[in-house]
This record gives structure tokens, C-alpha cells and sequence, in this order.
């Protein structure tokens, strides 16, 4: 069976090397033939890793510990879903998750567009074999997980060797969202390849038009919603597993998940600019390069070992290679550009400062400025060493003092950039649009700014929010409510009509929305409060308004893990409201310890309660307890943005006239009914309108 | 008597010295109340400018590591010199002297470092500036150029467009 899923990785890499081979003979040759079979080639590559991921996953699942990956990765104890997350637990296994989630992305590319454009799909399809190809190798040469264990004799007989269990998954990742929280973030890196490829495509190609703007939008808009969710998730993962009682840490590793999520936002504003006005078109090509390029460095950055991480589970001599990789796609999106940069030329010009063209600009280049902040910092520590031979570390503090003032210039933008008009916006438009969000905004921060709420970032951040909120829903009330007069259906039927008719927009301000719901959420991390304390059973502390009382320490042990428990009761203003059941395990076959915390959340704080072990002076218990403000925002708008994003991927509803039948006996006189006339009213329904 | 007198004397002075004593009790505890909030406001306060040095990459005061034995040892320094009396500059630099200067969640501003400070401020400044270049470009060329001024479209192009145009988007 190891053999099968080599053999498939095998094949799977001579097929993707005859799709790109076969792909530039069939351009260069002109021979249809020979591009339609290269493309094939490319589809074959799908099924083939597919085989490979299935084979990798038999041996998971039936405790193959002659497989050298299995026996590292796995152990009998493991319930079957972790066996499955194992697949991507270790730096084989995860390379091969992303050969396949990569070749599923090609596959659907190429099969959806086998019978359209003609003239790109050759060279979108040789630039994908040619990412697959770099992939395979890895797969095949580099890090392959079909290796058996075993060692050869000294007659240079290779002698097959198995040992009783496995090492076992590394426990943190023996939680529910970390069976999911890798695809989600393999599925956003993986799928920005596609755009990267239809981009370099039409310039390679020079197609004419936006027609790649309009290909690649969804599959953009997929991958940077995989992208989200596998932020969010990580972000929760760090939050419920990790138990440091925040969410974020500005490690290297969630860093380079940030960067392409950042860039694919330029994008995704940005993109609107050139399909509208014909504008930044060299600015888009190079967004999409540049987010396919970030997210082969974050894949280097997590493997390489070339910065310090708290996910250094993954780290090995790998790294080389993506420099390697990297630097190629550098010099051909350079070249690329450069032989066809006139093809890049703009159609229009800007015509007002205050148009919403200058808002995407500025939108771009301030979410290109926070790209860069972190990337600076993440990366200084390597620039420090070599120039300076000493080493650092750049933490949390860096990346807060820098990014916190770029977030609020972006929420601002984000409210007053899609109210803007194309072109210009008068004065009286501006009034209309802004006057009363900016004064209801600056009104709530004087009002929470009375109550004691004083640090000036949240109260930025307060003010902001409500501006930005009540742009958004004056903008869709003002527009349903013409709707709902028009045709005379209630204000909320109107809204689903008026976000039908077009979903990128309307779509567009519920991510906005969802933004809005996730910044308050993280402002609330300003009020943190906590407390730790050795307790006995029957000992209490108080944090906020509750207070904890440990009623009972226990060990439910398994055979995966030796466990201690801490019951403890939470009292609120003298009443028991609930019990938590914070633990510490050790797992078994990898004495690896994890903090499993117990989290009471509501929307307007979270008791997050962490049992820290027992204290090595007086071997006491020690229970520290956290209250986190509006940690829920974060998740609920991190679902906001998700159903947003969904609603902007659905076609609008298509151009047609309905006939309404109207009773307007003034006007017309009656055939049949005696006073009562029916007259047909057309109204346009446009598709268009993507704005 | 004289003993009777002095006792009663001595009952009617207990009543304020007691007073005072309690009160000086309370002062001291007080002031030992704030000193250890202090001193745990700090602890927090520098506990942040500093990683744990086990390597799991963690802010110090954030290190749960279960059994982390470097954390508890770094937290028990911390305290220990905060007790003492010593400034935080002093605290900090006896921590780069023991770990290096990688405990330091940022590093202090001098030298190459300089540069990573200033980077992030300058880059959205330039652009600002940049974007705010290019808006004026843009404008004065739409001024400029007549509207009927737009780039013809090549034969080839019209060819290929017209080609592709039966085509849906996705």
C-alpha cells in the first residue's frame, strides 16, 4: 500500500510535469490537441494526489506503524477524527494536504472552464502545472510520507521494521477546530494560486479586457473566505487551547497567515477601480502576485524555521527550497510585467479627490502599509542578525503600537469609502451621506467618554464603529425604503430585494458590518482583568463581578491522557450561576502537557478560567481567571463577514423587465372590468451594477 | 487608689491610643496593600516587555506552559527585584544580561534597531504622500485629456473581444 501512494504521488508528478511541458508546446506550437491533452494531464493530477491523500490516510486510520510518518504522527489511542487531522499534523502530511487541496482548486478551474476562453486557459493551465510541479517534488523528493520505517544491514539489505504504537498527534492539535482550522487555512493559501495563475495568464497572454477581473473575482472571494475562516478559527483555537487568555499574539506564524488575507482585501477593493474606471490595472496584477508570493513565504515561514514560533511543529531544512520557488515566481511576474507593461495601461483618469477611486487608492495603500508593518516586523529579527550579528525578538507591543493606528485609519475608510461616489462627490452628497453618523459617533464617544471610558484607541474605536454602522444601515434603509414605497412591500422584504438585486455591494457592506462587529471586539481587550490564586477545595477568589469557588479537584484520566480537573463554582452576586470545569492533561505517548480552559461566554464578557497546574512551592492548585470584554463580537462578526462574503458571490439577479399589473383606473379605460383599468408597468431589474 | 487612678487613667487613654493604633495598623496595611498592587501592576507592566525564555515564544506573564519551569523561574526574579527596590531600565537590563536581548518583547530603540521603528512610520507617510501624488496626476491628466481622446482599440483586440464575448463570466 506505501507503494500505491507513492507510485500515485509519482505519477501524479509526471502528470503535472506533461501538463506544463505539453501546455508550452501546445502554445507555442499552436497544435489544439496538444493543449487540450495537456490540460487533461492536469486534471489527472486531481485523482492521482487524491489516491496518495487516501492511501496516507489508510495507514492513519488501520495504526500502520511500519510508516514512518504514522508512527510519528499517530498512535492507537487517538479517536479516528484526530487520526484524520493527522494527515496535516506533520510537515509531510501537510505538505501533501496542500498538493491537494491545491490540485481540487486546478482540477475545478480547468473542468469549469473547458469550453471558455480559449486563449487563456493554455497558459492558466501551464502556470498551475508549474506551481503543482514545485509541490510534487517536495511530495516525491523532499518530504515524502510513504517512508518506511527501517534500516538497511551491512550487506545493504533493507530490512522493513514496525513499532508497537506511534508517538501520538501533538496534543494541541487534538481539538475540535484544529480538524478543520488547517483545511480552512490550506483552502485560503491553496486557492489564491488561481487568480495568481489567471492573472499571469492574461498578461503572458496580453487578453484583452477585464475578462480575468471578472474570471478570477469568485475565486479570489473563495479564498480569501477559507482565508477568513481559517484566521478566525486559528485566532479561537490560540484563544480556547492555548490559555494566555487572548487570541492574537502577533506569533510569525499567524503573521503570515495576515499578510496575503491583507493583500487579497487590496485586491478585492482595488479590483472594482479597473473594472469600473478601466484603473490600476499594474496595481492589481501586482496585489495578486504579491498575495501569492506572501503566501508561499508564510508556508516558508512556518516550515523553515527561519523565524522563532510558537508553531514550530512543522520546522525543517524545507525552507530552501521555497526561497528558491520564491525567487523564481519574483523574476517571472517581473519579467511577465515588464514585456507586457503596456498592456497595463490605464483607460481613465481620476477626475476628484473625493470619489470613491481616491478612497480605494487610499484604502489600498493604507492596507498595504499595515501589510508591510508586519511584515517588517516579523521579518527584522532576520534582517537585525545579519546586520548586526545579535539577535532580538519583536513582539506583541511592536506590532500593537504600529497596526492599532493603520486598523482605525481603515474603519474609517471602510464607512466613508462605499458611500463616495464614482467620479466626484458633491458637498451636499457628503452632507447627506455623513453628517449624521459622524454626529451620532462623536456624540457616543462624549457619552462613554462621561461614563469613565477613557483610553483614548477604544474610544477611537467606539466612535468609529458607530459612524461606520449607521453608514451602512442609513445606506441600505434610504434604499430599501425608495424599494419598499415602489412596490409596496414592508422595509424588510425591501432589503432582501434591494441585496438580491445587487449582491456585491450590499454584500460588501455586511462585511463591513462583520468588520465593524470584530473591531469592537478586540477594542473590549483594552478592560481585560485578571487574577491567579492557589486554592484549596472550598477557597474562593473574586475577579469582576463573580466569584469562583473551588468545590472539587479530580483526575478523569483516558487512555490518551492523564488529566487533573478543578470544579469550580462561579457565584454572582451571591447566587450560583454556574460550574466550570477547567483541566490540565498530559498525554500519554508524547508527555506533552495542554491546558484545556473553561470559558463562560456572553456578549458582553467572556470568564475564561485557566487551571495553571500546582504550584511547585507549595503544590497547591493554581486557578487563574480572566474576564475578557466582548471577546463574542469577534467570533459573531467573524460570521457576519463570512455570510456577507457569501451573499457578495451570488450573481445578481438577471436583467429583465417584470411586468407589474397596477391598477391605474385613471389612466387607462376599462376593457372588461367597468371603470377598472390594468396597465402594465415595466420595471428594469439590472444585473449590472457591481459596485 | 493609686493603682485604681492609674488604671483609670490608663482605660481612658486606651480609647484613643487604640484608635491610633488602629489606625497606623491600617495605614500599614494599606500601604502594604497598595505596595503589593503596585508591585503587581508592574509585575504585569515589565512581564509584557519580556518573553519567557523557554522558547515557546510567549509574552512572560502570558507563559501557561504547564510546568514551565523558566517562566516560574524569570516571574520569581521579576518579583524579587521589584521588592528590592530597582528601577525597570535596571530590571530589564539584568534580564538581557542573564537571557540576551531576544527577552526583550521589543527591542530598545538605538542602533540598527532604530530602523524598525522608523520604517513602519515612514512607509504610510510615503504613501499618503505617493497616493496623494498620484490623485494629483491623475487629475491634472483627466484635465488635460479630451474626452473623446480614448485609446483605439486594435483590430486584433476587437477580434479577440468579440471572439470571447459570447462567453460567460464564470
Amino acid at each position: 500500500m506505501d507503494i500505491f501512494g507513492s507510485f500515485a504521488l509519482l505519477l501524479a508528478f509526471v502528470a503535472a510535469l506533461y501538463a506544463f511541458v505539453g501546455g508550452i508546446a501546445g502554445i507555442s506550437l499552436k497544435r489544439p490537441l496538444l493543449t487540450k491533452s495537456a490540460r487533461n494531464s492536469g486534471l489527472a493530477v486531481c485523482v492521482l494526489v487524491g489516491l496518495a491523500v487516501a492511501a496516507l490516510e489508510y495507514f492513519l486510520q488501520t495504526d500502520d506503524f511500519s510508516i514512518a510518518y504514522v508512527a510519528v504522527h499517530s498512535n492507537r489511542a487517538l479517536p479516528w477524527y484526530y487520526k484524520f487531522a493527522a494527515l496535516w499534523s506533520g510537515q509531510e502530511g501537510s505538505l501533501l494536504w496542500w498538493t491537494f487541496l491545491l490540485s481540487i482548486y486546478v482540477f475545478f478551474a480547468l473542468f469549469l472552464n473547458r469550453k471558455k476562453h480559449p486563449e487563456l486557459m493554455p497558459y492558466f493551465g501551464v502556470i498551475v502545472a508549474g506551481v503543482q510541479i514545485f509541490f510534487l517534488t517536495l511530495n516525491n523528493f523532499v518530504a515524502n510520507p510513504f517512508h518506511v520505517l527501517g534500516a538497511p544491514d551491512t550487506n545493504g539489505v533493507f530490512h522493513m521494521a514496525r513499532v508497537a504504537d506511534g508517538n501520538g498527534l501533538n496534543p494541541l492539535l487534538q481539538y475540535a477546530e484544529m480538524v478543520i482550522h488547517p483545511p480552512m487555512l490550506y483552502s485560503g493559501y491553496t486557492g489564491f494560486t488561481i487568480p495568481f495563475a489567471f492573472a499571469l495568464a492574461a498578461l503572458l497572454g496580453r487578453y484583452p479586457g477585464e475578462k480575468w477581473i471578472h474570471i478570477t473575482r469568485r475565486w479570489t472571494m473563495i479564498a480569501w473566505t477559507f482565508q477568513t475562516v481559517g484566521i478566525l478559527l486559528g485566532a479561537h483555537w490560540a484563544y480556547a487551547v492555548l490559555g494566555w487568555g487572548g487570541y492574537w499574539g502577533w506569533d510569525p506564524v499567524e503573521n503570515a497567515s495576515l499578510l496575503p488575507w491583507i493583500t487579497a482585501t487590496a485586491f478585492l477593493h482595488s479590483v472594482m477601480m479597473q473594472e469600473k474606471r478601466g484603473m490600476m490595472k499594474v496595481w492589481n496584477v501586482w496585489l495578486v502576485f504579491s498575495t501569492f508570493m506572501l503566501c508561499i513565504l508564510g508556508t516558508m515561514l512556518t516550515r523553515s524555521g527561519l523565524v522563532n514560533s510558537v508553531h514550530a511543529f512543522a520546522e525543517s531544512s524545507i525552507g530552501v527550497w521555497f526561497y528558491g520557488f520564491l525567487a523564481i515566481i519574483l523574476a517571472v511576474c517581473t519579467v511577465a510585467w515588464f514585456l507586457n507593461r503596456d498592456y497595463l495601461r490605464s483607460d481613465n483618469q481620476l477626475d476628484s479627490l473625493i470619489s470613491r477611486e481616491s478612497s480605494f487608492l487610499f484604502n489600498n495603500l493604507i492596507l498595504l502599509a499595515a501589510c508591510f508593518a508586519v511584515l517588517w516586523g516579523t521579518l527584522f529579527p532576520v534582517f537585525s542578525e545579519w546586520f548586526t550579528g545579535s539577535k532580538i525578538s519583536v513582539g506583541p507591543p511592536f506590532f500593537n503600537k504600529v497596526n492599532v493606528p493603520i486598523a482605525l485609519f481603515l474603519l474609517l475608510l471602510t464607512g466613508v469609502g462605499p458611500l463616495l461616489a464614482w467620479r466626484k462627490t458633491s458637498l451636499d452628497g457628503l452632507r447627506r451621506n455623513f453628517l449624521w453618523p459622524f454626529v451620532t459617533g462623536v456624540a457616543a464617544g462624549i457619552a462613554a467618554f462621561v461614563f469613565g471610558f477613557r483610553q483614548i484607541y477604544p474610544l477611537i474605536c467606539l466612535i468609529l464603529s458607530v459612524f461606520v454602522a449607521l453608514t451602512i444601515f442609513s445606506e441600505y434603509y434610504r434604499a430599501a425604503r425608495v424599494i419598499a414605497a415602489r412596490d409596496g412591500t414592508d422595509i424588510f422584504t425591501a432589503v432582501r430585494e434591494l441585496a438580491m438585486r445587487n449582491t456585491r455591494r450590499y454584500g460588501g457592506y455586511v462585511v463591513h458590518f462583520g468588520m465593524v462587529l470584530i473591531f469592537i471586539g478586540i477594542s473590549g481587550s483594552a478592560f481585560n482583568q485578571d487574577v491567579e490564586k492557589q486554592l484549596r477545595t472550598g477557597e474562593n477568589l473574586s475577579i469582576g463581578p463573580y466569584t469562583l469557588v473551588a468545590q472539587n479537584f479530580d483526575a478523569p484520566n483516558t487512555s490518551n491522557y492523564d488529566s487533573d480537573r478543578a470544579t469550580i463554582e462561579v457565584f454572582r452576586n451571591g447566587k450560583s450561576e454556574m460550574l466550570l470545569y477547567p483541566e490540565h492533561r498530559v498525554y500519554l505517548a508524547s508527555q506533552v502537557p495542554e491546558t484545556i480552559v473553561a470559558i463562560e461566554s456572553s456578549p458582553l464578557r467572556d470568564l475564561y478560567v485557566v487551571y495553571s497546574g500546582l504550584s511547585p512551592d507549595t503544590n497547591l492548585p493554581v486557578i487563574h481567571a480572566y474576564i475578557n470584554p466582548l471577546v463574542k463580537w469577534i467570533w459573531f462578526g467573524g460570521v457576519i463577514v463570512v455570510l456577507g462574503t457569501g451573499l457578495a458571490m451570488l450573481p445578481n439577479r438577471r436583467a429583465a423587465i417584470v411586468l407589474r399589473a397596477t391598477e391605474v383606473s385613471r389612466r387607462e379605460p376599462s376593457f372588461d372590468t367597468g371603470g377598472r383599468a390594468r396597465a402594465i408597468q415595466p420595471v428594469a431589474r439590472s444585473s449590472d451594477g457591481n459596485d | 487608689m493609686t493603682s485604681t487612678t492609674n488604671l483609670a487613667l490608663t482605660r481612658r487613654e486606651f480609647a484613643p491610643a487604640a484608635l491610633r493604633g488602629a489606625a497606623t495598623a491600617l495605614a500599614v496595611v494599606a500601604f502594604a496593600a497598595t505596595s503589593r498592587a503596585q508591585q503587581s501592576d508592574r509585575v504585569k507592566a515589565l512581564g509584557q516587555k519580556l518573553f519567557c525564555a523557554c522558547g515557546c515564544n510567549q509574552v512572560l506573564i502570558y507563559c501557561n506552559h504547564v510546568g514551565c519551569t523558566v517562566s516560574t523561574k524569570m516571574l520569581q526574579e521579576l518579583n524579587d527585584r521589584i521588592a528590592r527596590g530597582d528601577s525597570d531600565d535596571l530590571i530589564l537590563q539584568s534580564f538581557v544580561q542573564e537571557y540576551g536581548e531576544t527577552v526583550l518583547t521589543q527591542p530598545p530603540a538605538k542602533g540598527f534597531n532604530v530602523f524598525m521603528w522608523i520604517i513602519p512610520v515612514v512607509v504610510p507617510i510615503v504613501a499618503i504622500v505617493f497616493g496623494w501624488g498620484m490623485v494629483h496626476r491623475w487629475r491634472e491628466h483627466a484635465a488635460l485629456t479630451p474626452a473623446s481622446a480614448a485609446a483605439p482599440v486594435s483590430p486584433e483586440l476587437l477580434a479577440r473581444a468579440h471572439r470571447e464575448s459570447g462567453e460567460s463570466d464564470e
